[in-house]
Order: C-alpha cells, then sequence, then structure tokens
C-alpha cells in the first residue's frame, strides 16, 4: 500500500515531541450502494475512500490526526502537526528509520464472490428476488438496498508493527410497508456479513423479503401494546439489542476507565443471573463484527465478558488496557481514518441456555413477547437504556396471543441483568450497526430466548 | 501519485466531462476541524483534520449515477467519472431528472466568523481544559466529567455544473459539549449541556459547564411515574428533538414514494391552530443556514404549516417538478459522500406568546417532559408513532417537582400536532439537533409508561 521507508519517516516525525508510541493507519475502500423502490432502481452509487491518520501517545495522552492527502507531502505534514500539538518546538529532520516486523494476518475466512468481480447487474438480480418475495398481503411498498464495501487498510506504529488486511462487507435490506385504508406498518430485515456475495447463497435474498412482509402484515391490524411494568421474553438474534445497549457498552473500558461505569471494579463479582453467559467474539468466521486484526493491529480474541453471572473481561483497547491495567483484547475499533480507535463490541451474545423457548413463554401469565428488535440507546454513565419492539404479541396464561404496536422496552442495565430470569437453548446472531464515540461500526448481537422478570414497556393502552 | 488541488479536481472532471458529451454536476467539499477533549485536569484527546472529496453526479437519459473519491488523483478521479456514468446505467429513468444553472443565490452574513480563523492551538485548549474543571468543580455530587469536547472547523461546499453553475462558500463552527456523571445516595445521572457559535469569544465554557451540572443534578433523587395518560408540557429543546426526529414525513420525496404519513393531506389541517412550522435557510446566524443548498439552488424561507393547515413538502428541483411547482430549496447529500435527499435546514415551531411557567400551571397535575432518548430505534416515520424512553418531572399544582426517571412516553405526531394546547415564548434553537428550533409546548395527553 505504501512504501516502508516512507510509513517510518512520518512514524518517527510524529514522535519528535517526545510521544512514547505513534501509530499509522491507512485505508483505502471500495463502496458500492443500490437502491431500489418497489423494483425499480432508483439509485446507484460507488466511492473510493481513502485517507491515512496519525496517533500519538503521550502517556494516555491521545493525538489523533487525519488527511486524505496520502502522500509523502501529506503523510509529514499530519506528522508533523502531531509532533506539534505534542509540545514539540524544533527544527523536523531525518531521524533512524524503523525495522518493520512485516506480519500477514490470520486468515479467518476466505471470500469466494468478491464484490469487485461481481458484476453490479447480479447484484441487481439479488435486490430483485427479495423485492418480489416481499410482494404478498398488504404490501404496498417495497424498499431494497443493497450495499458492500472492501477495505485495505495498514496499520503501522513506532514498535516495529506492520500488518496490511483486506476487508469486506455485504449487506442486503428489505423493507416493506402494508398499508390498508389509514393503517400502515412495516417490517424490515438486513441480513450480510463480513463476507462477499456468498452472503447471498441459497434462498437468503427471498427469505428476508418474505420475513419483512410477515413481520408489516402482522402488525398492520395489531394494537397499541400495554404500558407498564411486566414480564417480557425477549426473541432470539436481534434481540441481543437488549445486552449490547444494557450491558455492552458500559462494559468497554472507554466508559470503565473514566469511572462512568456501573460495572467498573467488579470483576469477579456477580452482575447477573446466574444462567447468564455473555461473550464477545471477534473471530466468528464471516460475522459482520469480525476482523482478522482490530484497527490497532491485534488479532481480535473471543473474551468472555460474564460467565454464569460472574464478570470475567472487560472488552479493551491499547489505552484502556494502559488506565485501566487490563490486557488487550483485540477489541480497538474504529469507523475509519477519520477516528482514533476505542474500545467497542464485535459480535456480541449471551449463551445458550438449557430451557426450550415454549418452557419461557409457559411462565409468564401476562406479558409481552417481544419477537423482532429494533436498536436502542443506553447512558452510558447511568446504564438506563431503551431498546424498541418492532413486532410484539401479549403473551395471556403462557400463549403467544394477539399482535401489539411498537413499543420501547427501558431500564437499567446493572437492574435487569439480575431479572434475566430463564435462558433459552436457540441461540442465534443478527447482524447490525453501532455508533458510539470512534463512529459507526458493523456489530453482531444475538441470544436465545431470554425472559425478563420485569421490565417497563412503553405502551398506550 | 499527485494529488490535485480542489479546484484542480473541479476543473478537470468537468473538462473530460466535456470531452466526453456527459452532463454532470461536481460536488466537492473540503474541511478542517481541531477538538479537544480533557479528563481530570489534563488533556486526553487532541485531534486535528482535513478532508476533502469530490462527488460526481451524472446525467444519462434522465437516469442519475453517482460516484464518489478522496483520492485526488487524475486515474482516480477519472474512475470516478466512469463510475457515475456506469451507475446511472443501472437507473430507472425519471421524467423530471435536469441539470440546471440554477438562478442566483442570496447573501447571507454570518456563515464565517472572522473571530474563530485566528484562535491560537493553546487557546482551545484553556477552552476545554475550562470546561471540564468548572463542571467537575461545580459541585461536590459531580464524580466525572466522562464526555465533553471543545471542537472547531470551517469547511467550504462547491458545486459546478456542465450546465455553467459554479458556486460555493465557507462556514465555520465551533461546539464546547459537557456531560458530568453526578451521585447522590446510590443514584447515578447524566445530563448535558452544548453551546454552538461561529465566534469563539462566545463560547463561555464556565457557563456551559455550570449549565450541565444543573441539568444534571437536577435529574437526582428521582422516581419512577406511576403508568397512565397524563396532560403533558414538553420543554423546547424536548420538542425540537422530536420535530427534527419526524423532519422526513416533510420531504416531497417520502411523499411521492407514499412513505410519509402526510401523502394527500396538502392544504388540509394537520395540527391546532396555533402550530406555524417554518423552515428558512437564510435565518441570520442560523447553524444550518446556506446561500444555496447541495443542488445549488438559491436557499430561501418556506412556512410548512400555517395556522395548523400543510401548505407545502420541502422540495428539491426533481420532487418539486413532479408535482409542477417551484424547489424549496432542500436538495440535501451529507457531503460528497452521499446522494441527493431532502431534509430541512433551519425548521422551527414559531414561539408562542404565553411563559412556560403559565403552560405548566395550565395543566395543573402531570408531567414536564425534559428529553426523549433513543429516537433512531422508538420511532417510525412512516406511522408517525413513537414511543421513547424520557426524562422529566413531576408536575403538581403547576409546579415542578421531583424528577422522573425510567419511564417511557409513547404517542402519534399527528395526533400531537393536533393536541398541542398552547405554546410558550421561549422557542430556542437546539445544536444537537442540527438547528432544529422549538418553543415549549403543552399537549393534552401523552400515555406514560412506568410502575
Amino acid at each position: 500500500m505504501l512504501e516502508s521507508n516512507l510509513v517510518s519517516e512520518a512514524l518517527q516525525i510524529a514522535r519528535a515531541g517526545g510521544a512514547e508510541f505513534t501509530e499509522l493507519f491507512v485505508e483505502d475502500r471500495i463502496r458500492q450502494r443500490l437502491s431500489m423502490l418497489n423494483g425499480s432502481i432508483k439509485e446507484a452509487s460507488s466511492g473510493n475512500d481513502y485517507g491515512a491518520g496519525i496517533r500519538a501517545l503521550y502517556g494516555t495522552k491521545v493525538i489523533y490526526a487525519f488527511t486524505n492527502d496520502v502522500t509523502r507531502e501529506g503523510l509529514q505534514s499530519i506528522a508533523e502537526a502531531v509532533a506539534r500539538a505534542g509540545g514539540f518546538t524544533g527544527e523536523i529532520g531525518i531521524t533512524k528509520s524503523l525495522d518493520f516486523r512485516i506480519a500477514a494476518p490470520r486468515k479467518l475466512y476466505t471470500v469466494t464472490q468478491h464484490p469487485l468481480e461481481t458484476k453490479q447487474l447480479e447484484k441487481v438480480a439479488l435486490m430483485r428476488r427479495a423485492s418480489a418475495s416481499a410482494q404478498i398481503g398488504k404490501v404496498k411498498t417495497v424498499d431494497v438496498s443493497y450495499l458492500d464495501w472492501v477495505q485495505h487498510v495498514l496499520i503501522a506504529n513506532s514498535d516495529g508493527l506492520w500488518v496490511e488486511d483486506q476487508r469486506f462487507h455485504s449487506r442486503l435490506g428489505v423493507t416493506a410497508i402494508t398499508e390498508d385504508g389509514t393503517r400502515r406498518a412495516d417490517g424490515w430485515r438486513f441480513p450480510g456479513g463480513s463476507i462477499g456475495l456468498e452472503a447471498f447463497t441459497n434462498d437468503i435474498p427471498e427469505q428476508a423479503g418474505l420475513e419483512a412482509a410477515k413481520i408489516a402484515n402482522a402488525m398492520l391490524y395489531a394494537d397499541f401494546a400495554p404500558a407498564g411494568k411486566m414480564p417480557v421474553v425477549v426473541g432470539h438474534g436481534g434481540g441481543g439489542f437488549l445486552f449490547h445497549e444494557a450491558c455492552g457498552h458500559i462494559l468497554e473500558t472507554t466508559a470503565i476507565e473514566k469511572n462512568a461505569s456501573v460495572f467498573a471494579g467488579k470483576i469477579g463479582q456477580k452482575i447477573a443471573h446466574e444462567s447468564v453467559t455473555a461473550i464477545d467474539d471477534g473471530t466468528i468466521a464471516g460475522a459482520l463484527g469480525t476482523t482478522n486484526i482490530d484497527d490497532e493491529g491485534m488479532p481480535t480474541e473471543h473474551t468472555v465478558l460474564i460467565e454464569n453471572g460472574i464478570l470475567k473481561s472487560y472488552m479493551v483497547d491499547k489505552v484502556g488496557a494502559m488506565k485501566t491495567g487490563y490486557a488487550r483484547t483485540g477489541s480497538g475499533r474504529r469507523q475509519d481514518y477519520t477516528f482514533a480507535p476505542a474500545s467497542r463490541m464485535r459480535n456480541t451474545f449471551i449463551a445458550a441456555g438449557l430451557e426450550t423457548p415454549e418452557s419461557l413463554i409457559k411462565q409468564v401469565k401476562f406479558g409481552l413477547y417481544a419477537r423482532s428488535i429494533g436498536g436502542g440507546s443506553v447512558t452510558p454513565g447511568t446504564g438506563d437504556y431503551n431498546f424498541s419492539v418492532t413486532e410484539g404479541y401479549i403473551i395471556r396464561n403462557g400463549e403467544i396471543c394477539e399482535p401489539v404496536r411498537g413499543a420501547s422496552l427501558v431500564g437499567n442495565g446493572a437492574t435487569d441483568l439480575l431479572n434475566i430470569a430463564g435462558v433459552a437453548n436457540d441461540l442465534i446472531r443478527s447482524p447490525g450497526f453501532c455508533g458510539s464515540i470512534s463512529g459507526t461500526i458493523s456489530v453482531e448481537v444475538g441470544q436465545p430466548h431470554v425472559l425478563i422478570s420485569e421490565i417497563t414497556v412503553g405502551g398506550r393502552a | 501519485m499527485k494529488q490535485l488541488s480542489f479546484a484542480q479536481a473541479k476543473q478537470f472532471l468537468l473538462e473530460a466531462a466535456k470531452q466526453k458529451a456527459a452532463s454532470i454536476e461536481v460536488f466537492a467539499s473540503q474541511n478542517s476541524r481541531t477538538s479537544v477533549q480533557a479528563f481530570q485536569g489534563e488533556v486526553s484527546e487532541f485531534k486535528m483534520s482535513k478532508r476533502m472529496g469530490i462527488g460526481v453526479r451524472a446525467l444519462v437519459k434522465g437516469a442519475w449515477g453517482y460516484s464518489y473519491t478522496e483520492n485526488l488523483s487524475e486515474p482516480a478521479l477519472m474512475r470516478c467519472l466512469d463510475n457515475a456514468l456506469e451507475n446511472a446505467h443501472l437507473v430507472a429513468p425519471e421524467q423530471f431528472a435536469v441539470l440546471a444553472a440554477h438562478p442566483e443565490p442570496p447573501h447571507i452574513g454570518d456563515l464565517y466568523g472572522e473571530g474563530l480563523s485566528g484562535v491560537t492551538v493553546d487557546r482551545k485548549v484553556a477552552a476545554a481544559l475550562e470546561l471540564e474543571r468548572a463542571a467537575r468543580e461545580a459541585d461536590p455530587r459531580v464524580v466525572s466529567v466522562a464526555y465533553m469536547s471543545y471542537s472547531d472547523g470551517e469547511s467550504e461546499v462547491a458545486i459546478a455544473n456542465t450546465e455553467g453553475l459554479d458556486r460555493s462558500y465557507k462556514t465555520n463552527s465551533a461546539f464546547q459539549y459537557v456531560a458530568p456523571l453526578v451521585q447522590e445516595n446510590g443514584q447515578s445521572k447524566m445530563g448535558f449541556h452544548v453551546q454552538f457559535s461561529r465566534e469563539f469569544e462566545s463560547l463561555d465554557p464556565t457557563q456551559t459547564a455550570i449549565e450541565a451540572v444543573r441539568k444534571s443534578i437536577r435529574r437526582l433523587a428521582a422516581k419512577m411515574p406511576k403508568t397512565g395518560k397524563y396532560p403533558v408540557v414538553i420543554e423546547n429543546h424536548c420538542m425540537a428533538m422530536l420535530l427534527a426526529t419526524y423532519s422526513n414525513i416533510f420531504s416531497a420525496k417520502m411523499v411521492q414514494e407514499n412513505k410519509s404519513p402526510l401523502a394527500g393531506k396538502l392544504g388540509t389541517s394537520i395540527g391546532s391552530s396555533l402550530v406555524q412550522l417554518h423552515d428558512d435557510a437564510t435565518r441570520p446566524a442560523g447553524m444550518e443556514s446556506r446561500p444555496f443548498d447541495d443542488e445549488g439552488y438559491p436557499s430561501q424561507h418556506i412556512q410548512l404549516i400555517e395556522n395548523g393547515v400543510l401548505k407545502t413538502f420541502l422540495h428539491n428541483t426533481e420532487t418539486a417538478a413532479k408535482d409542477g411547482l417551484k424547489s424549496t430549496g432542500h436538495a440535501t447529500r451529507f457531503g460528497y459522500r452521499g446522494t441527493i435527499g431532502i431534509y430541512p435546514s433551519n425548521f422551527y415551531l414559531e414561539a408562542g406568546k404565553q411563559t412556560k411557567a403559565a403552560l405548566l400551571e395550565e395543566i395543573g397535575t402531570g408531567l414536564l417532559l425534559t428529553e426523549v432518548h433513543g429516537t433512531h430505534a422508538g420511532v417510525n416515520a412512516i406511522t408517525g408513532e413513537f414511543s421513547l424512553q424520557a426524562d422529566g418531572f413531576w408536575v403538581e399544582d403547576g409546579n415542578v417537582g421531583h424528577a422522573l426517571e425510567n419511564f417511557t412516553v409513547a404517542g402519534n405526531f399527528l395526533e400531537m400536532l393536533h393536541n398541542i394546547e398552547a405554546i410558550a415564548d421561549d422557542l430556542e434553537f437546539s445544536p444537537m439537533v442540527g438547528g432544529t428550533g422549538a418553543p415549549s409546548v403543552r399537549v393534552k395527553e401523552l400515555a406514560i409508561g412506568g410502575t
């Protein structure tokens, strides 16, 4: 991607202010995006993101500069800016060049259908299939989006690390809108992975269309959800947003190091019901949140966060390790070269338990079955979180009954983890996005069906 | 590979298009920013950046194709142009897609504050340190100033097309943000305050910090409300957040694609007769003010709702032509990486005449809603429904009482517009939601989910 003497110069110049550590991140990313409305292509766009960022550490103080002038002059100019910001006032001169250890990253997955070698019309064909299969029942409008990118990264640092990697991302999105008179409802599905177009083999496009349409049809005549505290069975897959929002963010060292987490200092303590084991895993082949190396160049890891209710580990990046003393877990992530890395989730899920989904539903006299989940958010300092139910049903006397319209669930991560009363055996994962201090990144969430004994449901009935 | 300058790249693309007899629009932008974060009296992160790129929109037989590049070498620019032309071939043609040399834009002052460009790095660092210090020391209940930053920057947008349009403008801005974590009797709360300006001297870190601490502390000793339906006063910033979240339903694109609940409602009453809703891209000192929109069309002030009646949607040239109208100047593309959509600029609900205190007095017993969370998930823009995590206060006999926590507010945005019974005189623009503004409003009833 770049010549090593050019990289060495930039890293050494950036260190002129006395930084203990400097790091260069370069990316060259090719993107394609298509959008379709009711079977006809409305938008087609492609792009090339190209830029570099230099990070310098003075103790735990971070100086970061980026540019998209990835030439010798461009890199030297941000390197000098970083040195000046660190207090350097002298002349920038030639220094000893760094000896890089060039390491090829461990390869977790091999792409079989490369997005850049696939004709755009093949992508359009996938979209048509998804769109056609969503045309059922009262569906009036179908929106389909397609997105892929191939990102080439180079990460080099003043410790002599030099690693390059290629990352893939393919995503198909289907939104179905039903209509009957003034009633409307929608449903959506977004399959994909950190892989090529093989993400959409077999009938994955059709299934996505069908599932989106089923939800939109089921919700069309749904009444308002009830409001107030009640037991909730949260569906598998996307239901994992619950753990992601309620606990995941406050187990990242970016929250721990600032004492802005209710879980700070609680390693080894019981923070959840003993049926809860939670994992953040950056190594699952092809999963949307997987990378061979994190954005600091470290191989990603399988990190057990909570084991049988006991807090085992945080998610730790380089600066987080320096500030908290815990070992790095390969969790340093960033949206792109415009962000310095921070500790972030990868593929986060609650492990399978022993019960069945039916046995969890049977335990509820009156409550909500939150089958599909949208997104949510959390206030890190307090652990207060919300996430939205996009497909819900009333549970009455242990039976799933009538559908109810969207409602938010709100609570506090520290409390609600203890309120998990049962974990089923049907773990699946679901792809999604996550926005936080180092930008918007791809993740997966996951869980089996989970019973929460009491949580506030924000309905209207 | 040698990188061209911003202006050279624009010229290179227009010439290349001319040689290919292609119709294109070039959207170029560059921005540079500085941001400083501090923690416990020391700078924790210092960030500098310079980013530029070029987006090409090509019009081929009535269809638009897009491409952008941040690599400004000649081969990369050529690839970008070719990709845009190829992409256009995939797209279904639209009868109303045209490139034009739009009318002259108005002159808008105050987009570039001269008092910001000369500020030294040391003064920015000092502002960040003061913001953190003042918040940390404002009250013994502050345990950590976990999230804060000072940031500023400037950007330039240039639009040119093969029909002869060629215009640009520069803006700058500075923000300071602080969110202190406070604790008392085992309860943790975190509020925040943010200030926006185009002039460094008008930012006051000490005051911003004190205000953020006040907003955090007032949330302590919170209780859960009882589930039920209550009359509600929605505080100005919270109302602005709801307005911004639903601004998309006013987009003519959403309406034409049948994705807005306002489809077919033009000329009808969609809110209480008190409701006057505006969008003004020419507003002096407005955060989203601009001389022209992202296809180069001149900015203007429009009124969307007049005495509760829906008068117009937000348009770009293409949606307007489809409806036999002129653009309202709302083509928006979120930089060279985006595609043309429709979004508001300085979008606001007009102030009323009463005070907020009078609104509270009128509800007697109910809730004051101060913030909603998770609007990216808990809002349905197709139906207008929402169910959101909220912050607020219990109101008893017109007086603001204890804080409320862990509750939800649910309703429908369009029903809520009809149920606005009073509007206060405290219109404020909210930098957290892209310059959307609102006064506090009194709403007949909303559903609250608590214990």
